[in-house]
């Protein structure tokens, strides 16, 4: 089974029987077990409304499970104290479906952010966010409010500031939803050699053709179970165009 | 980089300074530093005051030579001198004695003075003489032996050593002091419980912004780190504007309490210890403000996320 493969000691996130509920409704998510080992990618599938959000605000520490067992880089979450949370935060990056950027602060700001956080000397947060900022062709736009850019480029602010840190774990909801195709491209391609430096990377997606353009494996939620799909052979082998 | 560089204004994550919230705490510290200014120069006064009574007061005693009742004024008053002589010479004979010495009639007439006005014959009016007796440091009488000893000399000798209406005053002090410092920790509670309410709504409003410092790693204390600065700074802030009306306020209390007589009250004197104190109060609010802000973030941080 592709599940035990997935189970190994290398995982990075590793789920029990995870189960999530919102008081005392219904389980959103059951029975959820698996592992993803470190440098993995992976998409995650589902219609609206499946819980895809809901696995990610776990994966990203934002909510505990209700049941089950869940460990980050291979600690409990149950049983780790809160300032012990927070550093493992740190090594996880998150791009939101709806940005969620501080809109009062500049597209600088808002990029530096998990750098600051971590207590980086500004010289060092300087360097690397003006360097992102180029990359993602947003360096004009550094010192603008994010409330005054446009969706794709509160998009790729998002991304920016997700991977600003070279996170162990990149958790991205829709990223390449408001952007036009070549930027898609672009961003896809940053995050594949985030992945090929050994960033695991998971990819909650609506789009078919992301996911068919890119050979990676799938885990796909229905009725609050999750099920893997691996990518077909000949899509491989296309993965290769983008290396 | 030079300092014009824009990216060194750095903006905080939390836009805690342009709000009213500000204002409203800054109005409320400013009352309570303006209140607690007032309230402390009351309770270091009467301190000072009792202080004062202590040293001056309970280092002496006074022995009273009550007038002799005669038909012959002059020769009354001879007898009550005789009677005040030989008390004299026992209060001198007293180890605990350090200085003995008998009020004459103009010091007499002085005291006199607010009750009968000037212009007084002391020679006509059969008045109690009066010796004031300044007692070693430290030296504790036996107060009733003396007493009874002195009416052996002298029927006509009583002995005062003001304690009894010292007390009197000491115990309307202390009331007065309790008065005083339980209107400081109303102060004090009444701002800190506006610190932890605002605090809190603030946090509510924020939240959305304290979700993503979160996923991005932040410590509750980073969180806290922001509203504790803010509310240093306003503390600081409050407090001068609060010292700036109290220091005045002090000043004119302080005329008016002089004007009474009997020099009771004007002994309430602030020492430069006690002005020290209460210049530095902004100091102080501004670190009870920013100790309030901080462990309410956090306390407040874990019950909400």
């Amino acid at each position: 089974m592709l599940q035990d493969t997935l189970k190994n000691e290398q995982a990075i996130i590793d789920m029990k029987n995870v189960g999530i509920r919102y008081d005392q409704g219904p389980e959103i998510l059951s029975d959820i077990t698996i592992a993803l080992k470190r440098g993995s990618f992976h998409f995650l599938t589902g219609k609206s409304g499946a819980g895809k959000t809901s696995l990610l605000s776990m994966m990203y520490l934002a909510q505990k499970p209700s049941r089950g067992t869940l460990n980050v880089f291979g600690k409990n979450v149950n049983f780790t104290d809160r300032d012990s949370l927070a550093l493992l935060r740190r090594r996880i990056g998150v791009v939101f479906q709806d940005f969620r950027l501080i809109e009062h602060l500049s597209a600088f700001d808002n990029v530096a952010l998990p750098l600051r956080v971590c207590g980086m000397n500004e010289k060092e947060i300087r360097k690397r966010v003006k360097e992102l900022l180029q990359w993602v062709e947003l360096d004009k736009h550094m010192l603008d409010k994010t409330s005054t850019l446009s969706g794709g480029e509160k998009q790729r602010i998002a991304i920016a500031r997700a991977v600003i840190s070279r996170p162990d774990i990149l958790l991205a909801d829709e990223p390449t939803g408001n952007v036009d195709s070549d930027i898609a491209v672009k961003l896809m391609k940053l995050l594949v050699e985030l992945n090929k430096l050994g960033t695991t990377v998971v990819i909650a997606t609506h789009s078919e053709k992301l996911v068919n353009d890119f050979a990676y494996p799938r885990l796909h939620l229905q009725n609050g179970g999750l099920s893997v799909v691996m990518p077909r052979e000949s899509l491989i082998r296309g993965a290769k165009l983008y290396d | 980089m030079t300092r014009n560089d824009p990216l060194i204004a750095r903006k905080q994550e939390l836009p805690l300074k342009d709000n009213s919230t500000c204002l409203f705490l800054k109005v409320m510290i400013s009352i309570a530093v303006f209140l607690f200014a007032v309230t402390l120069a009351g309770v270091l006064s009467i301190n000072s005051m009792l202080g004062a009574w202590n040293s001056s007061i309970l280092g002496s005693l006074t022995v009273q030579i009550m007038p002799v009742n005669h038909a012959d004024a002059e020769k009354a008053r001879k007898e009550t001198l005789e009677h005040q002589d030989k008390v004299i010479a026992f209060l001198k004979t007293l180890p605990e004695a350090e200085h003995v010495v008998a009020l004459n009639d103009s010091q007499l007439q002085d005291l006199l003075r607010p009750w009968l006005g000037d212009g007084i014959e002391m020679r006509n009016l059969p008045t109690p003489r009066l010796i004031d007796v300044r007692l070693k440091k430290d030296a504790k009488p036996d107060y009733a032996k003396l007493a009874e000893k002195l009416a052996e000399i002298s029927p006509l000798a009583s002995l005062d050593n003001h304690k009894l209406w010292l007390d009197k005053l000491v115990k309307f002090a202390d009331g007065l002091k309790m008065l005083a410092m339980s209107t400081l920790v109303l102060v004090i509670a009444i701002t800190s419980g506006a610190i932890f309410y605002t605090t809190q709504t603030n946090l509510g409003l924020h939240r959305d912004i304290i979700e993503i410092l979160h996923i991005m790693g932040a410590k509750d204390t980073y969180v806290a780190q922001q509203y504790a600065k803010r509310d240093a700074w306003l503390g600081f802030v409050g407090g001068c504007i609060g010292l700036f009306f109290a220091v005045p306020t002090i000043f004119m209390i302080a005329g008016l309490a002089a004007q009474i007589e009997g020099g009771i009250i004007s002994e309430a004197r602030l020492s430069w210890f006690s002005w020290g104190l209460i210049l530095s109060l902004p100091l102080f609010s501004s670190f009870a403000a920013m100790t309030t802000a901080y462990y309410t973030v956090k306390r407040t941080l874990e019950k909400m996320m």
